[in-house]
C-alpha cells in the first residue's frame, strides 16, 4: 500500500483530525512530518508515496520560527511569516524522495498564502473576484486607490494574513471613517487580535493601522456587500476536493467578518440554497470548482464564497489551502463525499486518484 | 441592531424585485405587489433601473415603491431618487406608498445613506397615504402640507433638528402613525425636546393615533416632555423605546399624565432597574418593557439601538 505522509503540528486537532481519517478508512495512521522539524530544517526528507500538507496550526514551537519571537496574538509579520513558510515548502520538494506524490503543491500554496497573486490567478482564469486596488503602500495611497477607483467601501486585508488577522472592513467618506477590525492596539505597542471587533471612526488611528501593516503587504478588495438571512449577513465556505466541490458551510455574522472566533456562526445550508434557487446553487459550486482549477496541484482548496445582496451574483473571496477543518462536516448528499468529512473525503480521493494514476 | 435584510413585505404586500426575480415576466403586468427598485453591487446605477422600471412595468398600476441602494457619494451613480420619482410623477398616478431607502448595513451603515430632500416628494404625490424613510444624512424637509397621509416614519441613526421641526410644522390631517427614529448627535441627531415641540402638541395631528419618539440619547427627557404632552390624549400607542431609557424617564412617565388609555407603550430596550420595572408593570400593564440592559450597566457604554 502506498504511505502517506502529512506536513502537520504534532498533537494539533487537524493532525488528529486526518490521522482519525486515516483510521476510519482503515489506513495505517500517517507518518507526520512537523512543522517546527521542517522549519528547523531538521526535518527527515519527504516520500517516497503520498504526501499532504497541513497548516501549521496551533504549535508555539512553528508559530515561532514563523514569525520570529513576541506575542503570539500579535498582528502583523505577515512577510517575515511567508517567506519562512515558503523557504520551508521550497527545501520540502528540494529534498523530497524521488516517487513522491504531493496532494498539496508548494506552489499553490505560496499562491495562495499571497491574496494578491491569488486574486490575481482567479481573476485571469475568469473566476468572478471583487475588484481590488492595485499596490497599497500606504494609507495616503489607499484613500488615493479608493478615490480614483470611486469606492467609498473596501476591505484592507494583510497580503500574507489568515483567520481576519488585520482585516478591516473600511468605509470612508472624506475625512469619515469607520473601520472595523479585530487588530486592536496591544497593551506593549503594535496590535494584537482581539476576539471582539473594534469598530474605529477615527481617522488618524485608521491610517495608524493601515500604516503599520502596509510594509508586509496589503491586498485591497472593493466591499461586496453580502446577503442578508435570518437577522444575519452570511457567506460561504465550500471545499473542493479533487475537482468536485463536496462540503459546503454557511458562516453567518452580524460583522463584517463571517470567522467563526469572531462570533460567526454555522448556518441553515437548506435555506441558502432555497433562496438562491437552484440555478444560483449550482452556478455557486461551478464558481468554486473552477477557482479550485486554478490550483491544480491541490488535491483539496477551501473557497471563501460570497454571495452579494440580491442573492444572485457570487465572487470568490478567498481561497485557503489549508480550509478544511470543518469537524463534523459531511459532504453534500449525492457526492463522492456523502457522509464522509472532509478528512475522510480527502483520504478517499487521494487513494482513488494514486489507483488512476498507477493505472494509467 | 443593524438591518441585514431587504424588505420583502411592505405595507402587507409581497415585494417584487425589479429586474433581479427569474420569474419576473409573471409579475411584470400584476398588481397588489410592493416593487423593489434597487441598484446591485456593480450594478448599471439607480438612475437606469429606475428608467427600465418605468419602461418595463405597467406602473399605472404601482402602488408600493420600495426604493434601495441608490449610490453614494463619490460612487459613478449617486442620484436623488425623490427627483426622480418626481419626475416620473405622471407615470405613477396609483403611487400610495413609499419607503425610501431600504438599504442594508452591509451596503452602507444608516448613517452613512445618501438621503435627500423629501418635500418634493410629499408636494407632488398628494395622494400619497405611507412614506417611510431610513437615512437621516443629507435629509431635508420642510413644512408641507399633507392630506393623505396616514403614516410617516422614519429610521435614523441621527435624524436632523431640522427634519424634526417641519414634521411639527407639518399639516397633516390624515397622519395617523408617525415614527421617528431620532438617533444620537454624533450622527446628526441633533433634535433637542425644544425642536418636538410641534409634534407634542398635536395641533396638526388630529388624526394621529401612534407615535414613536424612539432610538435617542435623550429618551429620559423625551419622556418628561411626553407625559405632559397634550397629544398623547388621542394615542393608542406609544412608543419611547430603543433609546437611552432610564428610571429617571420612567419615574416621569408614572408621574405626569395617565397613561392607562394606552393599548400599547413601548419602553424595550431600555436601561430600567428591577424595581421600576415592577413598578411600571403594576401600573402599566400594557408596557413592554423587553431587552433591558441595566444588568451590569456601565454608565459610558449605555446607547441606543441604532445609531451608526
Amino acid at each position: 500500500m502506498t504511505r502517506l505522509s502529512v506536513v502537520a503540528s504534532p498533537g494539533d486537532r487537524r493532525a488528529l483530525g486526518f490521522a482519525a481519517a486515516c483510521k476510519a478508512e482503515g489506513l495505517p495512521e500517517p507518518r507526520l512530518i512537523p512543522w517546527s522539524s521542517l522549519l528547523s530544517g531538521t526535518a527527515e526528507r519527504a516520500g517516497p508515496g503520498l504526501l499532504r500538507i497541513d497548516s501549521p496550526g496551533s504549535d508555539a514551537r512553528a508559530g515561532a520560527l514563523l514569525r520570529g519571537p513576541g506575542d503570539p496574538a500579535r498582528v502583523g509579520g505577515g512577510a517575515r511569516w511567508y517567506a519562512a513558510l515558503t523557504s520551508a515548502l521550497s527545501r520540502l520538494r528540494r529534498t523530497a524522495a524521488a516517487g513522491t506524490e504531493w496532494l498539496s503543491d508548494p506552489g499553490d500554496i505560496a499562491v495562495m498564502f499571497d491574496k494578491r497573486r491569488c486574486h490575481a490567478r482567479l481573476l485571469a482564469a475568469g473566476v468572478p473576484v471583487p475588484p481590488a486596488l492595485p499596490e497599497v503602500t500606504s494609507y495616503t495611497q489607499l484613500r488615493a486607490g479608493m478615490t480614483g477607483a470611486r469606492w467609498e467601501r473596501v476591505f484592507v486585508k494583510p497580503a500574507h494574513g489568515s483567520s481576519a488577522s488585520g482585516v478591516i472592513a473600511l468605509h470612508a467618506r472624506g475625512s469619515r471613517v469607520r473601520g472595523v477590525t479585530s487588530a486592536v492596539p496591544g497593551p506593549s505597542g503594535g496590535y494584537v487580535n482581539s476576539l471582539r471587533l473594534a469598530t474605529c471612526d477615527r481617522e488618524v488611528e485608521v491610517a495608524e493601522l493601515v500604516d503599520t501593516l502596509a510594509p508586509d503587504g496589503l491586498h485591497v478588495e472593493q466591499w461586496v456587500p453580502k446577503a442578508g438571512m435570518h437577522g444575519r449577513t452570511f457567506d460561504l465556505r465550500i471545499v473542493v476536493i479533487a475537482g468536485t466541490p463536496t462540503h459546503v458551510v454557511a458562516r453567518t455574522s452580524r460583522v463584517p467578518m463571517t470567522n467563526l472566533h469572531l462570533g460567526g456562526q454555522r448556518g441553515d445550508l437548506a435555506a441558502v440554497r432555497s433562496a438562491v434557487g437552484e440555478t444560483g446553487w449550482h452556478r455557486a459550486l461551478d464558481i468554486c470548482a473552477q477557482a479550485a482549477a486554478c490550483f491544480p496541484g491541490s488535491l483539496m482548496v477551501g473557497v471563501d464564497l460570497l454571495v452579494a445582496t440580491g442573492l444572485r451574483r457570487f465572487f470568490v473571496g478567498e481561497v485557503n489551502a489549508f480550509g478544511d477543518l470543518l469537524p463534523g462536516l459531511l459532504g453534500l448528499p449525492g457526492g463522492p463525499a456523502e457522509g464522509l468529512d472532509t478528512y475522510r473525503a480527502q483520504v478517499r480521493a487521494a487513494f482513488t486518484r494514486g489507483v488512476q494514476r498507477c493505472a494509467t | 441592531m443593524h438591518i441585514y435584510e431587504h424588505l420583502s413585505q411592505f405595507d402587507g404586500l409581497q415585494v417584487a424585485e425589479f429586474g433581479y426575480d427569474d420569474d419576473q415576466v409573471n409579475v411584470l403586468s400584476a398588481g397588489g405587489f410592493a416593487w423593489g427598485v434597487r441598484d446591485h453591487f456593480e450594478g448599471e446605477g439607480f438612475d437606469k433601473i429606475f428608467e427600465g422600471f418605468l419602461e418595463t412595468v405597467d406602473t399605472t398600476a404601482v402602488t408600493h415603491l420600495v426604493l434601495g441602494y441608490w449610490g453614494a457619494d463619490f460612487d459613478n451613480s449617486l442620484v436623488d431618487p425623490v427627483q426622480l420619482l418626481v419626475q416620473a410623477a405622471p407615470r405613477l398616478p396609483a403611487l400610495k406608498a413609499v419607503f425610501l431607502g431600504d438599504i442594508l448595513v452591509e451596503e452602507a451603515e444608516i448613517s452613512w445613506i445618501n438621503q435627500c430632500d423629501i418635500t418634493p416628494l410629499l408636494a407632488t404625490f398628494s395622494d400619497l397615504e405611507r412614506l417611510e424613510v431610513r437615512g437621516g444624512n443629507n435629509l431635508v424637509l420642510s413644512p408641507v402640507s399633507a392630506s393623505a397621509l396616514k403614516v410617516l416614519r422614519f429610521e435614523a441613526g441621527g435624524l436632523p433638528a431640522a427634519v424634526v421641526r417641519a414634521v411639527g410644522a407639518s399639516t397633516l390631517p390624515s397622519l395617523e402613525t408617525l415614527e421617528m427614529w431620532l438617533g444620537v448627535q454624533n450622527y446628526g441627531g441633533d433634535a433637542t425636546v425644544a425642536d418636538l415641540a410641534g409634534i407634542l402638541s398635536g395641533e396638526r395631528l388630529p388624526a394621529l393615533r401612534r407615535l414613536g419618539l424612539m432610538n435617542s440619547e435623550i429618551q429620559d427627557e423625551i419622556c418628561a416632555a411626553v407625559s405632559t404632552a397634550p397629544v398623547v390624549a388621542r394615542l393608542t400607542d406609544l412608543l419611547l423605546s430603543m433609546g437611552v431609557l432610564t428610571d429617571e424617564g420612567a419615574e416621569a412617565l408614572l408621574s405626569g399624565q395617565p397613561l392607562t388609555h394606552l393599548r400599547l407603550l413601548d419602553l424595550g430596550h431600555n436601561y430600567l432597574t428591577t424595581p421600576m420595572i415592577g413598578r411600571l408593570r403594576a401600573t402599566l400593564p400594557q408596557a413592554r418593557l423587553e431587552s433591558n440592559g441595566a444588568e451590569e450597566d456601565d454608565e459610558d457604554e449605555r446607547f441606543v439601538e441604532v445609531s451608526e
